[in-house]
């Protein structure tokens, strides 16, 4: 960001051991003029716990979350984000996207408050999920609760899976079908990958 | 800005025209809920023992249900003890065929048109319920000759016990919920219409529910049973007196769609609202619930609510069979302390189900609107896709406006969509009309019509007009 402080810049926990269970809950609380960026990479083998609990108290604070998650196997991902706007001027964003294959189970709660004076909030959600096999769940509850009347908020929730028509396009032109699908689900993706770690996302997506 | 305050509460501060009292005279039964007195209006209905049952059934088990909490509703305590289940006008001994001129001109006040030859050739076939007894129901012959039966539910119990039975409680199970268990015991009247076969329903079909007496509850269950490639398009309205206590309405609504049928079911809800301090209005806490059997059926729902005191109320659709579909659109207006928490479910089970949500939120005053919805896409909905709207509009800034939607898929190829958005009515749209010419009050309405045209262009004509205006009238005195 620009301007104003820059909380836990790059936030991202290490892979751990397959199936092993993680829970984090944090809590961040921004003051005015600050700015929170938060990431979490999901990979393959990887069950998770994200909790996180964002306050923005004062006045102009900005915090952004990204999520990405790839699940192959018998993952669990509960992601749960609470993004509290207190302070008026807020600006915040969100965005979740995954892929769900395997017998993976991904569980997204995400929820917008926006408190009565605090007027001229701006807040958006975006989840996005794709769903590769008929055993994997997706279950996404993006949820507003806004008090104020002078914000902008929004959000979009998406399950689906690979646009076929691409595909096609994309095998029309020589390209094999597992390029194809490594191509589209990276670009699905891009808007969350962190920099630095596209290497590794793209590792595991042609491990999926 | 403060100049904008004022239009906008001026603009929501509007009266309820339909507040009125009919001094008729009435019979009740004693208040309060038991076996006794669900046995007294079985017995009062001359019901047959196995709707006696299934009313007792639902009792008991209601009785062991808590009362739900997990709606964004702040409900008052209710003492179902103080409520008097029944309520009817009394029919006059020398005329038992005809109906009260107290209550045809009630009806008549309402725009409710009950003698035949008023209505304009075949436009509106009319049930018309006060309080807990279907007053008279309109059109039956006309109807009659093509096969279909449209008359009051105790009637239907009567006429036709074997197509009640084969359909009652197959959508909504008495167990359903609490306020589901609560109407299976005690439900007075409703609508019961079938159409047969290959049918296509010449008219509109209506019911409307007025609660006239003072402490009573209505209960009213509706069913809708569509045969074979039928067709009916079914309205539904509603009014009930300005009164300082408030009053229950628990409702059921049952729609079963056969194959290749089409049914559109539209509400305008105009309970009392209550007043400017959130004082009395109706608790309309209601379960409707429809099910698109067979393959390619079809159900749309169309709701306009600008009533009430409280609304707690889904209407849903199981999309059972293959490539049926259903589609929900919604104008809930609340004002001063009104509260709204409603939506829907879709639950997708078949393959190339199809459904399509709507949903437009109107929150004024210090009111609370929320959209609450479940889209399923269970295992076997290959193919199946969704798409959710939910708009909501602001009108001052000490209301609120929530979204909460749930969605659960099961099916890889399987499509869902949810979009939701929140704003207000900018000073710039304001201004916009004023250099116009077009005063405050007059360019809310604009906005807010244009906000919910995409949902007021699906009901039947004779509804949208109303509507149209209900919608004007319930946020005058908001503008802002």
């Amino acid at each position: 960001m620009g301007h104003g402080k820059y909380i836990d810049p790059f936030r991202h926990a290490d892979a751990p051991a397959c199936h092993s269970e993680r829970s984090e809950e944090s809590v961040f609380r921004v003051a005015a003029g600050e700015s929170l960026n938060l990431q979490y990479v999901v990979l393959p083998g990887e069950s998770r716990d994200i909790d996180v609990n964002i306050d923005l108290v004062g006045p102009g604070a900005q915090a952004h979350v990204k999520v990405l998650y790839l699940s192959g196997g018998e993952e669990q991902v509960n992601i749960r984000i609470l993004m509290h706007h207190r302070a008026p001027g807020c600006h915040s964003t969100q965005k979740i996207h995954g892929i769900a294959g395997g017998r993976a189970r991904i569980d997204f709660h995400g929820t917008i408050v926006v408190a009565p004076d605090a007027q001229k909030t701006e807040a958006y959600q975006e989840n996005h999920n794709i769903v590769l096999t008929t055993e994997a769940r997706v279950k996404t509850e993006p949820q507003l609760e806004i008090y104020a009347d002078d914000v902008k908020c929004s959000h979009g929730a998406t399950v689906g899976q690979l646009n076929v028509d691409e595909l096609f396009y994309m095998r029309s032109r020589g390209i094999p079908e597992a390029e194809a699908r490594t191509l589209q689900m990276l670009s699905f993706l891009s808007p969350v990958i962190p920099q630095g770690r596209e290497q590794e996302v793209e590792t595991a997506v042609r491990s999926l | 800005m403060s100049e904008s305050k004022n239009i906008i509460q001026e603009f929501t501060s509007a009266e309820y025209k339909e507040g009125f009292v009919t001094d008729v005279e009435q019979e009740f039964l004693p208040k309060g809920l038991s076996e006794e007195i669900i046995r007294l209006i079985s017995a009062r209905k001359e019901e047959p023992a196995w709707l006696l049952e299934f009313r007792l059934n639902a009792f008991r088990a209601w009785q062991k249900m808590p009362q739900p909490d997990w709606a964004h509703l702040d409900m008052p305590e209710i003492d179902f003890q103080d409520i008097i289940y029944f309520a009817a006008p009394k029919k006059d001994k020398d005329r038992p065929k005809e109906i009260d001129p107290k209550l045809a001109e009630t009806f008549d006040k309402l725009g409710i048109p009950l003698k035949e030859r008023d209505v304009l050739a075949g436009v509106v076939a009319v049930d018309a319920v006060f309080d807990s007894v279907s007053v008279t129901t309109t059109f039956r012959k006309t109807l009659a000759e093509k096969g279909i039966i449209f008359c009051s539910f105790s009637e239907a119990v009567k006429e036709h016990p074997d197509l009640v039975q084969k359909y009652l409680a197959t959508v909504v199970p008495p167990t359903d919920n609490y306020f589901a268990a609560l109407n299976s015991a005690v439900f007075s009247d409703g609508s019961f219409c079938y159409i047969p076969k290959g049918v296509r329903c010449p008219m509109e079909l209506s019911s409307y529910f007025r609660i006239n007496a003072r402490g009573t509850g209505q209960f009213e269950r509706t069913l809708i049973v569509a045969d074979e490639d039928s067709y009916v398009s079914y309205m539904e309205g509603c009014t009930a007196p300005m009164r300082d206590e408030q009053q229950l309405h628990a409702a059921v609504v049952e729609i079963i769609v056969e194959k290749g049928a089409d049914v559109k079911y539209s509400t305008v809800q105009n309970w009392y609202p209550g007043d400017a301090d959130g004082k009395g209005g109706i608790l309309n806490l209601v379960t409707k619930r429809g099910i698109c059997k067979g393959d390619g059926s079809h159900l749309s729902w169309t709701q306009v609510e600008t009533g009430s005191a409280i609304t707690w109320k889904y209407p849903s659709t199981i999309l059972k069979g293959d490539f049926s579909s259903s589609e929900f659109y919604s104008v809930a207006v609340t004002n001063n302390h009104q509260q709204a928490d409603t939506g829907t479910k879709m639950i997708h089970l078949g393959r190339g189900t199809k459904s399509r949500i709507v949903s437009k939120g109107i929150s004024a005053g210090v009111s609370q609107n929320s959209y609450r919805g479940l889209v399923r896409m269970a295992p076997g909905a290959v193919n199946a896709r969704n798409y959710s709207q939910c708009d909501s509009l602001l009108i001052g800034s000490r209301c609120g406006a929530h979204t909460f939607p749930v969605i659960q898929s099961q099916n890889p190829t399987a499509t869902v969509e949810h979009e939701a958005t929140t704003s207000k009515i900018s000073e710039d749209q304001l201004f916009y009309c004023n250099q116009r010419g077009i005063g405050p009050e007059e360019a809310v309405g604009l906005i807010v019509n244009g906000y919910a045209r995409e949902v007021l262009s699906r009901l039947p004509m004779e509804f949208a007009v109303e509507a149209q205006k209900l919608l004007q009238v319930s946020l005058e005195g908001s503008v802002g």
